[in-house]
């Protein structure tokens, strides 16, 4: 089974609602119109995609988020599969489905916008707390497919809840083409925690968006987890669009074997009096690589806007390779607007100290990575996900 | 043979020859002090004896439990009962101070993550740091912090003499614990090393300054200067330095009183 036309008059997306059909069928036309991103475009100059055929893995899985345990959620709240809210609630989906970002940006987006299936619908009215995180997990199943779930979060003004979407497949998992993206609208006054964690299996092909628009007051903490796939290329994009809005953008990558990733992160000040806070920390092993680039963008009205952004990578083999490419595009000057990247090995004199009071080198080293992410890890906020990164980061540290 | 053996070791850092041949035997039991201008070598001789990979050994040896020290790994020597106070205590962030000393304590122990026999039990652990710390007048607020992290330079040190402590070492160097602290800490810190003074515990000293043999007495007291001890006597020597400095050894214009 191709990416063809064909593809999208099967059962699982012929019972949508014309409108989402008529977007997909746009979003195919994209695919097959656009070009293979070249690295003589400046976002993929150092992130190669030629092996890469998505066709060869054009089998669709469709796992709507798997729901876990929930306790009951509170009135108003609709949490739905996407196709379902698609249907039931047309008029809360479609003005907002996809529109952080346009399908036809690249040929993946356009991939991801005309054959997503899965992921989730959650809308929290005005003024209504969940206490409880919602945990979603999105599993891949075999190799040789195509999974591509999206999230799509509403925050009624004054809300605030918690969210985890969790990606998970098998380690040894033949190769396959995997998305997870999410789009997040936190209105006016609300108050949204949100943590995606990415392990897909060794061999995927990762390429997702997770992009967010703020409006007034609100606040927004984002935490991305990074650990799966063999290629895996992320974009992280917050818009403050409304005065007093604030977005905490942060993440940690572990990057070993061959794998590579690719972090491209957007902090956007639309208005003034907005405030965003980014730290990427990220290690490396084996003959890992990993990029990142990010832009601070403050437009000409946003006025006494603040935005930091923070790189930093540790670097624990000769043969591993770290970039980081910081960007700041400023058109207002009552700013401020701090930024920095860091690449370097485990200062020898920390593991020095260490083993000078007993604790062999590579316990000493284990705990130095552990402490570099730790600072960071403090952030998650829900305890959950916090205990659930930890767990698994143990795990690999090995 | 004596419990700890250096033999004319030789030491470079970056290519220039730092130690010249030292030659000290200590027995446990005794406390000798090494004093010493700065840039003598003193820290290059305590790195080395604690096996710091930026110092190159040239030549000579150190016989420890006979051992031969200068082919084990830092935490190699540790386990053995070595244990070295820094000069700049290292801060490293995002590892807690509990977690380094029940990690430091259990290595020590022989648990290497799988006998949890060997593990030290939270009660234990936590009765033994509750003694220490009184002992050197801290309280346990510096515990969830971060290794050396925002902590004062008085901090630092009696955070190594804790370290010291709970580890206890068979050998122990301290290096320059006097110098930056205020005299109530050089008392407190005197005052844990005396305690856990006695024929388990052999002491290297070194210092810059004399005062801090008036609340640790040595039995030996040896100056080295230019990589080479130049006096080697007992307490008398710092006395002697009290009076002269190291003026007697060239143009040296270091004196061994605190500087106000
Ligand atoms: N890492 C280093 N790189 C270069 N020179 C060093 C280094 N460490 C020490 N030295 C030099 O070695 C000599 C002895 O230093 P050190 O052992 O620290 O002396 P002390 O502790 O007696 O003050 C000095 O001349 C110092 O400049
Ligand atoms: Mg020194």
């Amino acid at each position: 089974m191709p990416f063809n036309s064909q593809t999208l008059e099967e059962p699982t997306f012929r019972g949508e609602p014309d409108w989402l059909r008529d977007r997909r069928r746009n979003a195919f036309a994209a695919y097959e119109r656009l070009p293979m991103p070249s690295r003589t475009d400046e976002e993929w100059r150092r992130t190669d995609v030629t092996g890469l055929d998505p066709s060869t893995y054009a089998k669709l899985e469709h796992a709507n988020g798997y729901k876990q345990e929930m306790p009951g959620l509170p009135a108003g709240v609709i949490f739905e599969p996407l196709s379902v809210a698609a249907v039931k609630h047309r008029q809360l989906v479609e003005p907002l489905l996809f529109s952080t970002g346009h399908p036809d940006r690249d040929r993946f987006s356009a991939l991801h916008a005309a054959f997503f299936t899965g992921g989730n619908f959650l809308y929290v009215p005005d003024g209504v707390v969940i206490e409880e995180p919602i945990l979603r997990q999105h599993f891949s199943h075999e190799g040789g497919t195509t999974v591509l779930p999206h999230t799509v979060i509403v925050a009624g003004r004054g809300s605030r809840f918690y969210y985890l979407d969790e990606y998970i497949g098998e380690e040894e998992e033949g190769a396959g083409y995997r998305s997870g993206s999410a789009e997040i609208f936190v209105g006016e006054g609300a108050d949204v925690g949100y943590v995606s964690i990415q392990k897909w299996g060794r061999h995927a092909w990762h390429l997702a968006d997770q992009r967010a628009r703020l409006e007034k007051d609100s606040r927004l903490r984002l935490f991305n987890v990074t650990l799966g796939g063999r290629f895996s290329k992320s974009r992280v994009e917050a818009s403050l669009v409304g005065p007093g809005a604030s977005a905490e953008l942060k993440g940690i990558y572990f990057a070993s074997g061959k794998q590579f990733f690719d972090f491209h992160t957007l902090q956007d000040h639309q208005v003034g009096n907005t405030t965003s806070d980014l730290l990427f920390k990220g290690a490396l092993q084996d003959t890992a690589k990993t990029v990142y680039a990010g832009l601070i963008r403050i437009e000409k009205g946003a006025a006494r806007s603040d935005a930091y952004q923070a790189n930093r990578n540790l670097v624990l083999s000769d043969h591993a390779k770290a970039t980081s490419i910081p960007m700041l595009e400023i058109d207002n000057n009552d700013v401020r607007c701090t930024h920095g990247a860091t690449v370097g090995p485990v200062d020898p004199q920390s593991l020095f100290y260490l083993q000078s009071r007993g604790i062999p080198a590579t316990t000493a080293k284990r705990m130095i990575v552990q402490g570099f992410f730790g600072e960071v890890l403090e952030r998650i906020p829900f305890e959950q996900a916090r205990r659930l990164v930890e767990t698994e980061l143990e795990a690999r540290l090995g | 043979m004596a419990d700890f053996e250096i033999r004319d070791l030789r030491a470079s850092v970056e290519g220039k020859e730092i130690l010249k041949g030292v030659t000290l035997a200590i027995n446990k039991g005794e406390v000798h002090a090494v004093m010493g201008p700065n840039g003598s070598g003193k820290s290059t001789l305590s790195h080395t004896l604690m096996g710091h990979p930026g110092y190159t050994v040239d030549g000579g040896e150190v016989v420890f439990k006979g051992k031969n020290v200068l082919a084990l790994q830092p935490d190699e020597r540790a386990r053995l009962g070595m244990f070295l106070a820094f000069q700049y205590p290292v801060v490293v962030p995002g590892i807690s101070m509990t977690n380094f000393l029940r990690t430091a304590l259990n290595a020590k122990r022989g648990y290497d993550g799988k006998d949890k026999s060997k593990q030290i039990s939270p009660k234990e652990f936590r009765s033994m740091l509750k003694g220490e710390l009184e002992v050197l007048h801290m309280d346990d607020s510096f515990l969830p912090r971060y290794i050396n992290d925002g902590f004062s330079g008085g901090e630092k040190k009696r955070a190594e003499i804790l370290q010291m402590a709970m580890l206890k070492p068979e050998i122990a160097i301290l290096d320059e614990t006097d110098s930056g602290l205020d005299i109530d800490s050089i008392k407190f810190v005197a005052e844990a090393v005396n305690r856990m003074r006695g024929p388990e515990l052999g002491v290297l000293i070194i210092t810059h300054y004399t005062r801090i043999l008036e609340f640790i007495k040595p039995d030996y007291v040896h100056v080295l200067v230019d990589g080479r001890f130049v006096l080697s006597g007992g307490p008398e020597v710092a006395d002697r330095l009290e009076k002269t400095g190291y003026s007697e050894w060239g143009d040296v214009e270091d004196k061994p009183e605190e500087v106000a």
